[in-house]
């Protein structure tokens, strides 16, 4: 092999390693070698290996960024698909969001999941050291329409407002927070097995 | 219209050999233990699945996740060694799962066209 064509070969490897990073060691080693064992006996198909042989071997396994992603992302998804603490989902949800406007949109659908999640539980918390202001309220706009907003009392109460379930919003707000935080970590699970089933098929 | 028709049937197309990729490996690998490369053009030469190498390998390691494969590292004559795959039990009963319904949705769907082919 050429020393030019030797060259070709670690810096795709080179670029593929520094994409995997975030995999276990002994896996990054696992695929690196791998993919040199392709490359190499793809370009010595003809004989005797060549930068020509070697970039076409290349070609075919598209660019190490794309090539990385595929096996980071899986992974990290695989992880996502078994567990069922959102930190996790987080992580892959992330790594998904940066790669498709899918998973930027599911990405967005969690944060506002668990967002609500966090102020119903808040509210509910709040409400024993507010409990004149902490609650669902229900406000007059200048324009006279009705807004339904939900307080954690750090300011006064509303002017002409009016609250909806007193004290019920501590067991109400906690049993929402709860279903809030199972069905969005639920929906992002469904969404990573849709994509994870998809996605581990081929691209034309 | 015509073109959108047969752009709509090529989009479908791609679908359909995507969704074949998974049992097209573990039915390759059937018939015995091969190595990356081997899979890829036994793919080719075997079946009309159009496979991108970068595709096949992530699926590999995907697989052996599963625990569907498992792998060996082997010495070759060319220099370098070579990763080997061979089905698990797992894998061979995944295989013989996928491929019954394969047969019975193949079966079902060629009565159901086969009036298409008679117009033609």
């Amino acid at each position: 092999m050429t020393s030019e064509a030797q060259q070709q070969v670690e810096e795709y490897l080179d670029r593929l390693r520094e994409r995997l990073r975030g995999l276990h060691a002994d896996d990054i080693r696992e695929i690196v070698e791998e993919l040199r064992s392709h490359i190499l006996e793809k370009a010595a198909s003809s004989g005797q290996v060549t930068p020509a042989g070697v970039a076409a071997a290349l070609a075919g396994l598209g660019s190490p960024e794309r090539l990385a992603g595929e096996y980071v992302t899986d992974s990290l998804l695989a992880q996502a698909e078994v567990s069922r603490t959102p930190w996790r989902i987080f992580d892959a949800l992330f790594r998904w969001a940066s790669l498709s406007v899918a998973g930027f949109l599911v990405l967005l659908g969690s944060i506002a999941g668990y967002f609500f999640g966090a102020v119903f539980a808040l509210c509910a918390v709040l409400k024993p050291i507010h409990p004149h202001t902490a609650g669902l309220w229900l406000i007059p706009d200048p324009a006279g329409d009705l807004q339904v907003s939900l307080r954690l009392g750090f300011e006064g109460a509303p002017i002409a407002g009016r609250e909806l379930l007193g004290w019920w919003i501590v067991p109400i707000g906690l049993v929402t927070s709860c279903l809030m935080v199972i069905v969005t970590t639920s929906f992002c699970s469904w969404c990573v097995r849709q994509y994870r089933r998809s996605h581990l098929l081929p691209r034309r | 219209m015509i073109t959108s028709s047969q752009e709509s049937a090529e989009k479908w197309e791609v679908q359909l050999r995507k969704g074949c990729l998974e049992l097209a490996i573990l039915a390759v690998l059937w018939g015995g233990t091969l190595y990356g490369l081997e899979i890829l053009r036994r793919l080719e030469s075997d079946s009309d699945l159009i496979v991108s190498e970068g595709t096949v390998y992530p699926l590999l390691s995907r697989l052996k996740a599963l625990g569907l494969v498992k792998s060996e590292w082997v010495e070759s004559d060319a220099g370098h060694p070579r990763k080997y795959y061979a089905l698990t039990s797992a894998g061979k009963q995944r295989a013989v799962a996928m491929a019954a319904i394969w047969a019975r949705f193949s079966s079902s769907m060629g009565k159901l066209l086969a009036p298409l082919g008679k117009e033609k």
